[in-house]
C-alpha cells in the first residue's frame, strides 16, 4: 500500500472578497427564485443585486439554505403537533361511542344504527 | 464465478468544476500511450494564425482569468475553430481564439493551451492510473455548468444549453426521485459542501424535499458509520467563505479557485469511502461537469437528439442545437478496490450515463427517461441478468489489498 503526500496549497488561496463567477451567479439566482416561495418570515433581507464577492454569496446562500431547511422543518413539526389533537378526538368519539352502546337499551335499536353510522355523522 | 460487480451495493459520484481531460490527466499519455492525452504535435492556432502548442506549464491559481468562456458560442468556436458554414467539421481548433476574444491579449490567451505536470497533481493522476480512467468521458451539452449537471441529475436539460433558470418537465424525474419512489424503496441523498455553498442547480429539489440533502461531514459521518445511501451524489464547495469553524475554500476546482484544494478534497472523498466498513461494496465516479473553456484535443461525437431542441436564440449561435452532439471531453474516473489496476475505457459516455447507469443498476427497466439517458451507455453493469465479462469494470473475483493511501 503506498501512501501518497498530498500537497497543502498557501493560506493566500483563501480569498472571500473574489467577484462572484458566472456560476455562483446562477446559483443566487436559483436561491432567490427558490426564497420568493418561502413565507415571508424565512426570506432573506440581503438585496440579492448588491452581492459582489464570494464572502457575501456565501452569506446569502447560507441564509436561503437554512431558510429552505428551517421552513420545512416547522412544516414538518406543525404536522406532528397536529396529530395527537385529531387522536384526541377520536378517543373521545371512541369513549362516546363506548358509552353509547354500554346505554343500549334493545337488541332491536342496536342493529337499526350501528357505531359506525354514528361516527359518519 | 462472482466479481466484485456481485458485491456493489452503493453508487457514489464527485462532480467538480470546469477542467478538460486534457488539462488534467493529459500528461499521462507519457506514463501509458493507451491514455489518449497531450502528445507533441497538439497546437491551436492564435489570433495571428501562429500555431500554440498544448504545454505543461499550468498553475493551481491566478492564471486562468478571466475566467475562459464556455457558455455555447464560445464553445462552439473552440469546437469549429470559427467556421460556421453548413458543411463545418469540428476541430478543436478555436479555444485560443476564443480565449483572445475575451481580452484581446495574444500572450495569455496562449496559456488556455496549458495543462497540469503529473507531479502537481498526485491525487487525480494516481487514482487514474491505480483504477479505471475513461478516455472517452464527454460533457453532455457543448456549454456551461448548469445544463451539464442537468443531465447528471435528469438525464436531460429539458432543452436548456445556458444558465437560466432550470424548469423541470414532466414527465423525466430526477435520480433521486425515481430511487426513493421505487417499489422496493431504494435510499439517495446530494450531499452539498455546507449550507453556505449550498447546492448547484437542483434547487428546485431543495426547495421541496430538503431532505434529500445532506452536508459533507454527514457524508464523512456516513462513510465511517457503512450508513451511505444506495445512491449519493456529492458535491464540492463552490466559494471562499467563513464559517462558524474558521475559513473554507472553495474545492470545486474552477478557475481561478485553487486546484490543489480540489485534490485535498478529492483525496478526502477517496479515503472516506476506503475506509469505511463499505468500501467493498461501494463504487466512486470522479468527473467534472464540463471543461471550462479550457483545451482538449478530442472531437466530441455526434449523439442521438434528444426530445428537445435550443432555439437559434437560446443557443446564441444563429444555428438551433437538437442536442445531438456532445460536449467537450472532462476527465472521469471510476474507483473501487475490484477494478483492475491500470483499466482504460474507451467507450463513450457523458453525463447521461449518469443516471441511466445508477437506474439500471438499481431499478432495471424504467420509464420514462429522455431519449438522451436511453441511448447513454452505462459504466457499471445491471447487477442482475448476464453480465458480458468485457464490459464489467469491477471484473476481479479477489479485492484488491494494494490499492493508495492519501495522507489527507
Amino acid at each position: 500500500m503506498t501512501l501518497i503526500h498530498v500537497p497543502r496549497p498557501p493560506k493566500s488561496a483563501y480569498d472571500p472578497n473574489r467577484p462572484v463567477s458566472a456560476l455562483l451567479k446562477a446559483q443566487i439566482d436559483y436561491l432567490h427564485h427558490a426564497a420568493r416561495r418561502l413565507p415571508l418570515r424565512y426570506r432573506s433581507e440581503i438585496y440579492v443585486n448588491a452581492i459582489k464577492t464570494e464572502g457575501e454569496a456565501a452569506r446569502y446562500i447560507r441564509e436561503v439554505t437554512q431558510a429552505i431547511q428551517d421552513a420545512h422543518a416547522d412544516a414538518a413539526a406543525a404536522r406532528i403537533k397536529a396529530v395527537p389533537k385529531r387522536r384526541k378526538v377520536i378517543e373521545i368519539a371512541a369513549v362516546a361511542d363506548e358509552g353509547a352502546e354500554r346505554k343500549r337499551p334493545s337488541k332491536k335499536r342496536a342493529k337499526k344504527s350501528s357505531g359506525k353510522a354514528r361516527r359518519k355523522k | 464465478m462472482a466479481t466484485g460487480l456481485d458485491k456493489l451495493q452503493h453508487i457514489v459520484v464527485l462532480m467538480m468544476e470546469n477542467r478538460s481531460f486534457d488539462h488534467m490527466l493529459g500528461s499521462l499519455t507519457a506514463v501509458n500511450p493507451k491514455i489518449d492525452g497531450v502528445t507533441p504535435d497538439l497546437s491551436n492556432p492564435d489570433a495571428n494564425g501562429n500555431p500554440v502548442k498544448a504545454q505543461p506549464l499550468a498553475e493551481f491559481q491566478a492564471q486562468l482569468q478571466p475566467d475562459p468562456d464556455h457558455h455555447f458560442p464560445a464553445v462552439d468556436l473552440q469546437i469549429f475553430g470559427g467556421d460556421t458554414s453548413p458543411t463545418r467539421v469540428a476541430n478543436m481548433q478555436g479555444f485560443v481564439k476564443s480565449y483572445f476574444n475575451q481580452q484581446r491579449d495574444l500572450k495569455h490567451s496562449q496559456k488556455i493551451m496549458y495543462y497540469f505536470a503529473q507531479k502537481d497533481l498526485p491525487v487525480l493522476t494516481t487514482l487514474a492510473l491505480e483504477f479505471a480512467v475513461f478516455n472517452r468521458w464527454f460533457a453532455s451539452i457543448p456549454g456551461p455548468t448548469i445544463c451539464n449537471r442537468a443531465f447528471a441529475h435528469y438525464g436531460t436539460s429539458f432543452g436548456r444549453v445556458d444558465m437560466n433558470l432550470l424548469y423541470i418537465n414532466e414527465p423525466f424525474k430526477s435520480i433521486y426521485n425515481r430511487l426513493i419512489d421505487a417499489t422496493p424503496k431504494h435510499t439517495s441523498k446530494l450531499y452539498y459542501y455546507d449550507t453556505a455553498s449550498s447546492t448547484m442547480e437542483i434547487t428546485n429539489l431543495l426547495q421541496h424535499q430538503p431532505e434529500l440533502f445532506g452536508t459533507y461531514p454527514q457524508f464523512l459521518d456516513d462513510c465511517a458509520k457503512g450508513n451511505l445511501p444506495d445512491y449519493s451524489f456529492v458535491e464540492p464547495n463552490y466559494s471562499d467563505h467563513e464559517t462558524d469553524s474558521g475559513e473554507e475554500t472553495a474545492n470545486d476546482q474552477h478557475p481561478d479557485h485553487n486546484v490543489q484544494h480540489g485534490e485535498i478534497f478529492i483525496a478526502s472523498i477517496y479515503q472516506a469511502i476506503k475506509n469505511s466498513p463499505l468500501w467493498p461494496n461501494t463504487a466512486l465516479l470522479i468527473v467534472y461537469d464540463e471543461h471550462g473553456g479550457i483545451y482538449d484535443h478530442v472531437v466530441p461525437p455526434a449523439c442521438p437528439k434528444d426530445q428537445f431542441t435550443a432555439s437559434a436564440n437560446d443557443t446564441g449561435t444563429g444555428m438551433p442545437f437538437a442536442f445531438d452532439r456532445l460536449g467537450v471531453r472532462v476527465p472521469a474516473i471510476l474507483v473501487s478496490p475490484w477494478i483492475q489496476k491500470g483499466t482504460i475505457v474507451d467507450r463513450v459516455f457523458d453525463h447521461a450515463s449518469i443516471p441511466a447507469t445508477v437506474t439500471k443498476f438499481f431499478l432495471g427497466d424504467y420509464s420514462p427517461r429522455s431519449p438522451r439517458e436511453t441511448s447513454a451507455d452505462v459504466f457499471i453493469e445491471p447487477n442482475s441478468g448476464t453480465v458480458d465479462p468485457a464490459r464489467n469494470l469491477l471484473s476481479l473475483t479477489t479485492m484488491r489489498t494494494d490499492c493508495p493511501e492519501f495522507d489527507v
